[in-house]
């Protein structure tokens, strides 16, 4: 399932973003910009290539010359063919993790003072020492903020490919729920799950889950354990489409739901629609997870907002699954055409963790919840 | 991404074995003078970390520190709150959670007056961490450390092969499965993935590439446990001849997959049919230990002279590039014993006994 683009409106997608990335290193004064994606961080890379990279190491440099364009790395043949052909990075090139001697080449031709490196934290130290020794009188710094911020505001272009994952989302759902019976373990539902949204051409998945009754504290990868009538099943699923992860946070019962778990969802409900409530450009991630925060603050619910029970109210989505965390204190703005989801999962005495939550893209006037899928306590038949 | 089934059963490795493989690496410690080993793994690449304790890094980054003496102790940057699960599914006793990593071997080390710390594949780790270590560390000689570790998981144990085989009888059933006649592309990963994470694999990646003439390959990479296997199949060949042989090539490099066998040797094996393919095309025949693939052997060496480990499990596989950058691959995951080869994912017509061919490169071109 891949949303097709006219040529133009293409070229004007990357025509776009090279400009927001050459002016975001002007800002940060960097000559240059290499973005790094090992296997887990490929988002950066993706944003200069549109492409599904696969290699173990893959890099993309950019300089702040408009004459030059972006050239690509890759520890991984295919990967250099499927950028050609995507033709958004034309020049690409073959790299050897243990003698990156042509990555460091064409950096070091590049002779600039100030270089940044998106994802320099995670670059390893084979990779690094090769480019500190290819330019011993270049400034290396950081520039995995500097992309951050550069994707944060999405274009129309990436909002029509987002609101595709959307759809996704909500079959992923469906497919959960229609899962959901005793004796069904709960590695059964993410397989059932997996298969889904790969069939409706999903790339990838992230998904914790969790079942059982109140004693639940979170969520973590499946575990062999089989489900009972009356267990709460917990998750938050996030397929990728054409490189967009979107996610979802619901909850369902196996059965009838107890009247517990039902005002368990009506407090997260509440704090959904708070911190949805709360949304409008310029509005901080503080702000978002305050409004979500207050509503358990008023029941005297506030110590289940704390570290010692959950994690955020909410990230940011885009290429990557976990980008702006809500939480209080981070001051980062969300301008118009942010996306992110607001999800007050936590524990509580009510019915044990709860999990729920939509993502929203802001909006003019506030904020659009992108997924179709009801917000309420599913409740799965027993057969 | 790692979202299938986590599970720790001490009947399939036992306790004694899980010791005596950080008696193994402490050991080494003592050989080279170091008091404590630290080993970063993240959510795509932790092998290392899983193998001493069975810990999956689900997401996020961890370290495990194997002191010389006493029990190894995971630091992480995830919330305690995942202690427990943490603790249920491995051999774990001790995990520590922090903002960073340099704080928390700082306060692992403790108020000792200094020694010396190694980092297991130092040039692997992310530099920045690695500096971070340093700087908090003063007093301390943080030196580089080989792959203490990958080297123990070169040669699976009786454990890991009983493992293996039957994650190879999986994943064989799943690729019949994903290449059958009729299904789409994304028909074809969905039954990939819904017979391995049903079957309880912990990772699959399964992706389809096609040729220009339509051919499919269908590769599935798979992680059960901590282990990995890999096939590749072709599918909807249709009337084209190419497909047989490269089925051909991939059969005869399974069976000269020895014992001391050599890439060289694999190119060797299957060239009389390479050499059939199509003009313009281009193929590569290697191999890669199962230990490696995590990145596919990317960050590892492989010189065309480096002789298969007896008792390794490799994947074998053969890479054709077509003119116009389309690819095809056939690859299969292979037990080899000095007895002859053992095709765990079970490709039709690779049973027997394979010699190993002259020396010879693994690339060929038509």
């Amino acid at each position: 399932m891949t949303v097709n683009h006219d040529g133009t409106a293409d070229e004007a997608e990357r025509s776009l973003r090279l400009g927001r990335v050459r002016a975001a290193m002007a800002a940060a004064g960097l000559d240059a910009l290499l973005a790094f994606a090992p296997a887990w961080r490929r988002e950066n890379v993706r944003y200069f290539t549109d492409t599904r990279v696969a290699g173990t190491a893959s890099l993309v440099l950019l300089t702040a010359s408009e004459a030059d364009g972006a050239c690509a790395f890759s520890t991984r043949q295919a990967d250099l063919d499927a950028i050609a052909a995507r033709g958004w990075v034309t020049d690409a090139h073959p790299l050897s993790a243990r003698s990156a001697s042509a990555l460091a080449e064409r950096v070091g031709a590049a002779r600039p003072a100030r270089l940044g490196i998106a994802h320099y934290e995670l670059l390893p130290q084979l990779l690094m020492s090769q480019l500190a020794r290819a330019l011993p009188r270049t400034e290396i710094v950081s520039a995995t903020g500097l992309m951050d911020d550069v994707r944060l505001v999405k274009s129309d272009w990436e909002i029509a490919r987002m609101r595709r994952a959307a759809s996704v989302v909500d079959a992923g759902w469906a497919a959960f729920v229609d899962a959901l019976k005793p004796g069904q373990p709960e590695h059964g539902i993410v397989a059932a799950v997996e298969a889904a949204i790969k069939g409706l051409g999903a790339e990838d998945n992230f998904m914790l889950i969790a079942s059982g009754g109140d004693e639940v504290r979170g969520m973590t990868a499946p575990t062999p354990r089989v489900l009972r009538a009356g267990d709460m099943v917990r998750t938050e699923l996030t397929p990728q489409l054409d490189g967009y992860w979107l996610q979802i946070c619901r909850s369902a019962v196996v059965g009838t739901a107890s009247d517990a778990q039902r005002r368990s969802f009506d407090l997260f409900n509440e704090a959904v629609e708070a911190g949805i409530a709360a949304v409008h450009p310029g509005v901080t991630a503080h702000e978002v997870a305050r409004a979500q925060n207050d509503v358990f603050r008023a029941r005297g619910l506030g110590e289940y907002c704390t570290s010692q029970y959950t994690r955020v109210r909410g990230h940011g989505h885009g290429l990557h699954i976990d980008e702006t965390p809500i939480i209080e204190g981070n001051e980062t703005e969300l301008p118009e055409n942010a996306v992110f989801i607001v999800h007050p999962n936590t524990y509580t005495p009510i019915a044990g963790y709860h999990v729920l939550g939509d993502p929203v893209l802001v909006t003019r006037d506030g904020a659009e919840v992108l997924i179709s899928t009801e917000r309420k306590l599913f409740e799965g038949a027993v057969r | 991404m790692k979202r299938g089934l986590v599970v720790f059963d001490p009947a399939e490795i036992p306790a004694e074995e899980w010791h005596g493989r950080v008696a193994a690496v402490q050991r080494e410690l003592e050989a080279e003078g170091t008091d404590v080993a630290l080993i970063y793994g993240d959510v795509s690449r932790s092998d290392d970390i899983a193998y001493l304790t069975n810990l999956c890094v689900y997401w996020n980054e961890g370290i495990l520190a194997v002191p010389a003496h006493g029990d190894p102790v995971f630091l992480t940057k995830l919330s305690p709150r995942v202690h427990p699960w943490m603790r249920l599914i491995s051999t774990v006793t001790e995990i520590r959670s922090g903002r960073g990593f340099a704080e928390l071997v700082a306060k692992f080390l403790g108020s000792a007056d200094g020694g010396t710390v190694g980092l297991i594949e130092a040039d692997l780790w992310p530099a920045a961490v690695a500096d971070d270590i340093r700087q908090a560390l003063a007093g301390w000689d943080v030196r580089p450390l080989g792959g203490l570790v990958r080297a123990l998981r070169q040669v699976p144990s009786p454990a890991e092969v009983a493992l293996l085989r039957h994650a190879g009888t999986a994943l064989e059933r799943a690729a019949a499965c994903a290449t059958a006649a009729g299904l789409t592309d994304s028909e074809r990963i969905a039954v990939a993935e819904r017979g391995l994470r049903g079957d309880g694999f912990l990772d699959v990646l399964a992706e389809v590439a096609r040729t220009a003439d339509g051919v499919a390959s269908v590769r599935i990479t798979g992680q059960y446990r901590y282990l990995w296997l890999h096939a590749s199949r072709v599918a909807d060949t249709g009337t084209a001849a190419w497909p047989g042989l490269l089925r051909q090539a991939i059969a005869l490099a399974v069976t000269a997959t020895v014992p001391g066998a050599t890439t060289a040797d694999l190119g060797q094996a299957a060239r009389p049919v390479l050499g059939q393919l199509p003009a313009g095309v281009t193929s590569d025949v290697r191999w890669v230990n199962h230990a490696d693939m995590a990145t596919s052997g990317e960050y590892a060496d492989y010189p065309s002279s480096l002789p298969i480990p007896a008792g390794s499990v490799v994947v074998v596989g053969i890479d054709a590039r077509f003119p116009g950058g389309t690819h095809a691959t056939a690859a299969e995951t292979v037990l080899a014993l000095a007895s002859g080869p053992v095709c765990l994912t079970g490709q039709p017509g690779t049973a027997g006994i394979g010699k190993p061919g002259g020396a010879g490169s693994g690339r060929h071109a038509r």
